[in-house]
């Protein structure tokens, strides 16, 4: 069975407040191409300090979750977040409003890939200067999933 | 039969559901719901071996069933826990 997410994700919120690592599957395409949408899960962990490309999960509205990057924080507190898979679109939010940071990407191959990796770190910041392509990027990635599936 | 090490029982939005609870976390990305008389008898039975005859027995000491019916449904139950990874 799954939760909905309305149901899941204040829970989600909860246990990693209390200290949980907590494992959800990934739902939508807004991270693209680093997480898809039903294929993968994702590790939410607890956190002491946040930084510029972590993935986080953040209640950006009351009950309105995103799971999306870190692109900038003013004064260590004032956060804005975008989705990989967007081509415009950010959400400001504060740090109180973070729910957990994404510290694994499981892949369905039983593959797990840290968020602390430095390989991964790289193409993370590479895929946010790549912004000004971003939608044609997104759109030969599309094509690569699609003949796949 | 057991439960296996790793699963527990929680009570979420008014659901039975079991999660995987492991190297210190909990996957809601494999998560099972139970219904009342299966949460029953997973709280009975959890931490020790069991067969479908107990677990038929104890469903007629809970319920209003008879043994045929108790048996079963019993077999089915473990059946699904089987299948879903959760006993072995």
């Amino acid at each position: 069975m799954e939760l909905p997410n309305d149901k899941l994700l204040p829970l989600v919120r909860q246990y990693v407040a209390e200290g949980e690592h907590v494992i959800i599957s990934v739902k939508g395409y807004s991270m693209r191409p680093f997480l898809e949408h039903l294929r993968d899960r994702v590790k939410l962990s607890p956190w002491t300090e946040l930084q510029v490309g972590d993935a986080v999960l953040a209640e950006i509205a009351p009950g309105h979750f995103v799971l999306h990057r870190i692109i900038e924080i003013r004064q260590g507190r004032e956060l804005t977040l975008m989705g990989d898979g967007n081509i415009c679109g950010t959400e400001p939010c504060t740090i109180d409003d973070v729910c957990g940071v994404v510290t694994e990407y499981l892949r369905p191959n039983g593959h797990v890939l840290y968020a602390s990796d430095k390989k991964l770190q790289k193409r993370i910041r590479l895929w946010r200067r790549l912004l000004p392509i971003r939608r044609a990027l997104l759109f030969l990635y599309r094509l690569t999933i699609d003949e796949r599936a | 039969m057991r439960i296996k090490e790793g699963f527990e029982l929680r009570d979420i939005c008014g659901e039975h559901v079991v999660v995987a609870h492991g190297r210190g976390n909990i996957d809601f990305s494999k998560i099972i719901s139970l219904n009342e008389s299966a949460a029953y008898l997973w709280h009975k039975v959890q931490g020790q071996d069991f067969d479908a005859a107990m677990l038929a027995r104890l469903l007629t000491e809970e319920y209003e069933v008879d043994e045929a019916t108790a048996l079963r449904d019993a077999e089915k139950t473990m059946q699904d826990w089987r299948g879903a990874g959760m006993a072995e």
